[in-house]
């Protein structure tokens, strides 16, 4: 009993990691209709500014907000140049350029932070264990549920229920006729494609108490948010949660069950659940002109 | 201008079989079967704007059957030939049936997973694939033909093969191309509703590109463990997919002989600029974001597009 | 057909040997022409960061030794298989025909040593293969010119099992390991040997390669609370599992033991930090050992860290490679000569006495039993409670 309640607890706090990595991902692409492979090395990067950040004995809670900032500040940036000439274009020379642009950062950062693998100092507050019907629960991982069920929250509210939100919505819609209401998109383009990146920052901060980092991560990671975000569906926020979900609880039962097929096991569920649903669990209402 | 660059090759090709040393020669050959299969992935992403992550499997896959064979059954090139292009062939099948519904993002994860699926296999399946330390003990490859039989093991052999194959499958590409099929598969990335309304049935028609695609790639892959008598999972794996995306892009998508450029390009970068820094990687990301950004349609034609469009 | 020493990657120590011994006046040694030894080793890819180990620690020996070795001026030129046999082939058969190597060290992967094995075979290229583990290579897949100066992974899964016979639990404990070649082979001999002890093991569980989340499995051993857990991680696998376990609070509950990688020096403790304290692993190699004294104290002055297994590799590979030309006056031309040199003569390295099986070449080594400790600076150290003395793998008849 206990067993399987830690179990179910293992596979939501996996899941929030998932849907983590995912949100900054699906922003861009449900808001602006771009795919940003260089989400992983925006996670990459996240995880290398917590561990300089505590390792300079800076106090730790500012770790996640710093990780946020600098990865947020890359993004705008790259909306700067290049990205902001391709997201007219199709996806193809999207994945082009960030697939590109994910290589180049991935050895920049293997030239800045080093091959070694790094893992932060954390905070004794956040190593202990609590006991649930005698079975042991890290503190770390209720701390990183907590945390990724307030951001979704806030996430939701942001884009769905205030007036910038719908400015972000109507330009994606419409941008001509946002721009003639007086609105420069153009910038509001650049605050989502920042927001994403250091989203990915963020959840990167969050989860090297949990990966640790080093190269190659990024790909990792970026792998992962990819399936959660079209298995959910392009370009809805719920989908990416449901997505994180199924991904979450697939991906720690098989490795409960059956441990040797796990990974065949996964992608199984991924191919049989996008061939039932070609457009995700959560399919935005078609639009077609 | 496409007859110079062919009057360039034949010569190039013709000096390095006669006088280039057994590395060069299995070099060339490995970029020449590389090239082959990049190429097969040329006709999806250039014409069809078919974007594959799972064309490695493909191409592995029928080297991992293929390097079976000679290994349990002595097969020689014939049977390893059919071999592989019924494998690639097999798996284009089944990877087009799950993906072909979709396009864009979609279409790229689906191949993704399915390929790696393949890599799963591959890598867990050790009584039969070597698992993660691969097949090694090839047999070198021979041609049976009645009762006599060539050896073909030689890197001037391979080398010549694997320009047979690549001049053979260049022609048929461009054949397919020029075929009514291959017209449509254009249409169908320009037009898809119009072209459905003419009643074509698109994903048919993107299924059998994939199958086609297969072959071709399934042939190069049968030829490609005899290069270096082994086969590992890495070849199989999504990152060789992207490597393969990499250097079609390098070459120029939709022109078929720029995929040969590219792997050759990317293949003596990865080689020869290796030795000199640690730092290749960054170059050719940097390489290739310059190419997508200002040269769109890779170096092999530089600037004059939009003549067929 | 002289390249250019000064846009190569090389090492230019073996010139700046010359010079130096010509500026001291000693004997004149310019005679010969420099000896060339190629390292295929990671320097992209998953094992990055053991591959400029392995480099950092045979330059480090040819440092030492002044940058020469019997009698010859050493250049050394690197080249990267990103960790792909492919690549590595490729890389093999240019340094053969393209730069004329005369040794070959290196080679993290097993997946790249066992395909280069046919390469070097053929060339007849002296080959040393300073890190990968596959068990293979010591008994079908040997070759009369490849030396491996390390361990198999039978050495290490076996000393395991009698260690933790003998000293941990005789029956109740559980295997976890990566679910590949390495981990199937580590895992395989250690239970193989445990049995034939007479103990028994638990459950075996295996995750996939390159797992990002462990609790599946921690939350299965908190379950079965089992006598001890045998594991096999390397890397970042090797750094996750040890911190999550710690995480878990299951370290200070469930006695752990591994081969050597599971607590590399450098390449997992640092990272892993207190998660490591209280491990046991068997491993060819320890920053304590008495016969790596000098080493670790020479390596932390280049590098300002301790060295671990594959840094130690690369300076083992370069002791053997040194042992073998002193003993030929520089000149391995002759094969077999070369061969029976290495074989002849016990050689002193810094992870202790080696000779070679001349069954299959494979190094007969002393296997330490290292327990993590709390160093000086706090951190955990590798110390050597225990050694056994000459471990010989079964070899081809095993």
């Amino acid at each position: 009993m206990g067993f399987y309640l830690i179990q179910t607890l293992n596979a939501v706090a996996f899941s929030v990691l998932l849907m983590l990595c995912g949100l900054g991902l699906s922003l861009v692409l449900s808001l602006m209709n771009f795919v940003n492979l260089t989400h992983g090395a925006s996670y990459l990067f996240g995880s290398y500014v917590a561990v300089v950040w505590l390792g300079s004995g800076a106090p730790w809670w500012l770790a996640v907000p710093a990780a946020f900032l600098a990865a947020a500040l890359a993004g705008l940036l790259l909306d700067r140049f290049p990205f902001a000439r391709f997201y007219g274009r199709n996806h193809l020379a999207q994945v082009l350029l960030t697939y590109g642009l994910s290589v180049m950062f991935a050895d920049l950062m293997r030239l800045g932070f080093g091959a070694e693998i790094r893992s932060p100092a954390l905070p004794d507050l956040l190593r202990g264990v609590v006991f649930v019907l005698g079975m042991p629960f890290p503190i770390y991982r209720l701390v990183l549920i907590l945390a990724g069920g307030v951001l979704a929250l806030v996430l939701w509210y942001l884009f769905d229920r205030t007036i910038w939100g719908a400015v972000v919505r109507a330009s994606v819609a419409d941008r001509r006729m946002v721009e003639t209401l007086g609105l420069d998109t153009s910038r509001v383009f650049a605050v989502v494609m920042a927001i994403a990146a250091g989203l990915g920052g963020l959840s990167g901060a969050l989860g090297v108490g949990m990966l640790s980092a080093y190269p190659g991560l990024d790909e990792e990671i970026l792998l992962h948010a990819l399936f959660v975000v079209v298995l959910g569906g392009l370009g809805t926020f719920r989908g990416t949660v449901a997505g994180a979900f199924i991904l979450g609880f697939a991906m720690t039962f098989a490795r409960v069950w059956l441990p040797e097929f796990a990974g065949f096991l996964t992608l199984l569920a991924i191919a049989l659940l996008l061939v039932l649903r070609p457009d995700g669990l959560v399919a935005p209402r078609l639009r077609q002109v | 201008m496409r007859a110079h660059a062919w009057l360039l090759c034949l010569p190039l090709a013709g000096l390095l079989a006669l006088f280039g040393g057994d590395y060069h020669l299995r070099f060339a050959a490995e970029i020449l079967i590389t090239g082959t299969a990049v190429m097969s992935l040329d006709i999806l992403v250039g014409q069809g704007r078919l974007v594959s992550l799972g064309h490695a499997a493909l191409f592995g896959g029928a080297a991992y059957v293929s390097a079976l064979l000679a290994i349990h059954a002595g097969a020689g090139l014939m049977p390893v030939l059919l071999a592989g292009i019924a494998t690639g062939m097999l798996l284009a099948l089944v990877m087009g049936l799950v993906a072909t519904r979709s396009v864009d993002l979609f279409f790229l994860i689906l191949t993704l997973v399915v390929g790696q699926m393949v890599y799963e296999l591959a890598f867990h399946w050790r009584t039969v694939t070597g698992g993660a330390d691969g097949l090694r003990g090839i047999p070198a490859l021979a041609l049976h033909l009645g009762g006599a039989s060539w050896p073909m093991s030689g890197a001037r052999s391979l080398f010549l093969l694997a320009a047979g194959l690549a001049l053979l499958a260049y022609l048929l590409a461009r054949s397919f191309l020029a075929a009514p099929i291959g017209r449509a598969l254009v249409a169908s990335r320009e037009q898809p509703v119009r072209l459905a309304a003419l009643g074509y049935e698109v994903r048919r028609l993107r299924l059998l590109a994939m199958v086609f695609a297969g072959g071709i790639a399934g042939a190069a892959g049968a030829l490609y463990p005899f290069v270096n008598l082994y086969v590992g999972p890495n070849l199989v794996h999504w990152s060789m997919s992207a490597t393969m995306i990499v250097m079609l892009v390098l070459g120029g998508v939709g022109t078929l002989h720029g995929a040969f450029v590219g792997t050759g390009l990317y293949l003596l970068v990865q080689t020869y600029l290796s030795s000199f820094t640690d730092r290749w990687q960054l170059l050719i990301g940097l390489l290739f974001v310059l190419i997508v950004i200002f040269l769109p349609d890779g170096i092999v034609r530089p600037g004059w597009r939009r003549r067929q469009a | 057909m002289r390249p250019n020493l000064l846009t190569r990657r090389g090492v230019l120590l073996g010139t700046a040997g010359v010079a130096l011994a010509a500026h001291c006046g000693a004997p004149a040694v310019a005679r010969s022409e420099p000896l060339r030894i190629g390292l295929l080793t990671s320097l992209s890819g998953p094992f990055t960061s053991l591959g400029e180990s392995m480099r950092a620690g045979l330059e480090l020996l040819i440092a030492d030794a002044g940058g020469q070795m019997g009698g010859r001026p050493v250049e050394l030129l690197v080249e990267d298989d990103g960790g792909k046999p492919e690549e590595g082939l490729r890389k093999v058969r240019k340094l053969i025909a393209q730069d004329g190597i005369d040794v070959l060290g290196g080679v993290i992967s097993a997946g790249v040593a066992l395909a280069i094995r046919d390469v070097v075979t053929e060339a007849g290229l002296p080959t040393f293969i300073s890190n990968a583990s596959a068990n293979a290579l010591a008994r079908e897949a040997a070759s009369p010119l490849v030396f491996r100066p390390t361990k198999t992974s039978w050495m290490l899964g076996h000393t395991g099992a009698l260690w933790t016979f003998q000293n941990i639990a005789k029956d109740g404990g559980l295997t976890v390991g990566a679910d590949y070649a390495a981990g199937r082979e580590y895992i395989g001999d250690f239970v193989q040997t445990f049995q034939e002890q007479g103990g028994s093991v638990g459950t075996q569980l295996w995750t996939p390669l390159g797992t990002t989340d462990f609790s599946p499995i921690l939350t299965t051993i908190a379950a079965e609370q089992p006598s001890f857990v045998y594991a096999f991680f390397a890397g970042a696998d090797a750094v996750r599992f040890l911190q999550q376990m710690q995480e878990y609070q299951l370290q200070d509950l469930v006695k752990l033991i591994g081969p050597g990688a599971l607590f590399d020096q450098e390449d997992v403790v640092p990272a892993a930090g207190s998660a490591a304290l209280g491990g046991i692993n068997t491993f060819q190699q320890s920053p304590t050992a008495p016969a790596a004294h000098g080493f670790v104290e020479a390596y932390r002055a280049a590098r300002g860290r301790l060295p671990g297994e594959a840094s130690t590799a690369g300076y083992v590979t370069g002791q053997v490679i040194r042992a073998g030309l002193e003993a030929v006056a520089g000149d391995p031309s002759d094969r077999e000569r070369f061969r029976q040199a290495l074989l002849e003569q016990p050689i002193e390295t810094v992870i202790g006495p080696m000779r070679f099986d001349p069954r299959n070449n494979q190094a007969v080594l002393d296997i330490y039993v290292n327990e993590l400790v709390a160093g000086p600076d706090g951190q955990p150290l590798n110390t050597v409670v225990h050694t056994y003395a000459g471990v010989q793998d079964p070899g081809p008849a095993g």
